[in-house]
């Protein structure tokens, strides 16, 4: 799924170890969802949104 | 051994999961060291042999046990990354040892000891490990 989370991420000046420390995940979760390799849960999807205040849709592109 | 785990946290389910894999896996490797020592031959062919199988067996269940709660303590990638590779190396092995088994009957090939399917399992495991990159 498309995102903007690496763009955002890059924005608030934080390597993905810190995003993921913010978010309660593994440094591995942040990259697989920027490289598109993971798609995120509702929950996680929720705690981006959350984090960085935005809406979910402005951060992951609806593929349908 | 999964290396793609959370990161750093008060006792981190990759510290956790390795603790008890160092733990399991030298038990399990010390049975087999006192096999080859010979600590087991008096037993050999007796009821009592079962004993050593039983151990086995429970050493095998803990490091299930201790993959299990490394899925459960760890964030939704690495669960859904660890069980793939479970799946697949799981697969891997059932298809060679099925293979195997009928070549054994069927082919005249050579027995092999059906308690090499663990390490066998987990040797398939680290080969497929590097590959699992995605959770679709």
């Amino acid at each position: 799924m498309k995102n903007r989370l690496r763009v955002l991420r890059t924005e608030a000046g934080w390597t993905q170890a810190e995003l993921a420390e913010r978010l309660g995940v593994s440094r591995q979760a942040i990259n697989a969802v920027e490289t598109e390799k993971h798609d995120p849960s509702l929950d996680l999807a929720f705690r981006i949104s959350a984090l960085f205040k935005r809406r979910v849709e402005d951060i992951f592109e609806n593929p349908h | 051994m999964p290396t793609h785990v959370a990161s750093a946290r008060a006792t981190s389910p990759g510290r956790s999961y390795a603790v008890r894999t160092v733990a399991f896996m030298s038990a399990y490797v010390l049975v087999h060291v006192a096999a080859i020592a010979g600590l087991f031959d008096s037993i050999l062919g007796k009821p009592a042999g079962w004993a050593v199988a039983a151990l086995a067996a429970l050493l095998v269940a803990g490091q299930i046990w201790a993959t299990l709660r490394l899925m459960a303590q760890s964030d939704e990638y690495v669960r859904v990354i660890v069980a793939k590779c479970f799946i697949l190396a799981a697969g891997a092995t059932m298809a060679l040892w099925t293979a195997w088994g009928f070549g054994e009957t069927y082919a005249a090939a050579p027995h092999i000891p059906g308690w090499l399917f663990y390490p066998i399992f987990w040797g398939i495991y680290a080969l497929v490990s590097p590959f699992v990159r995605t959770s679709n």
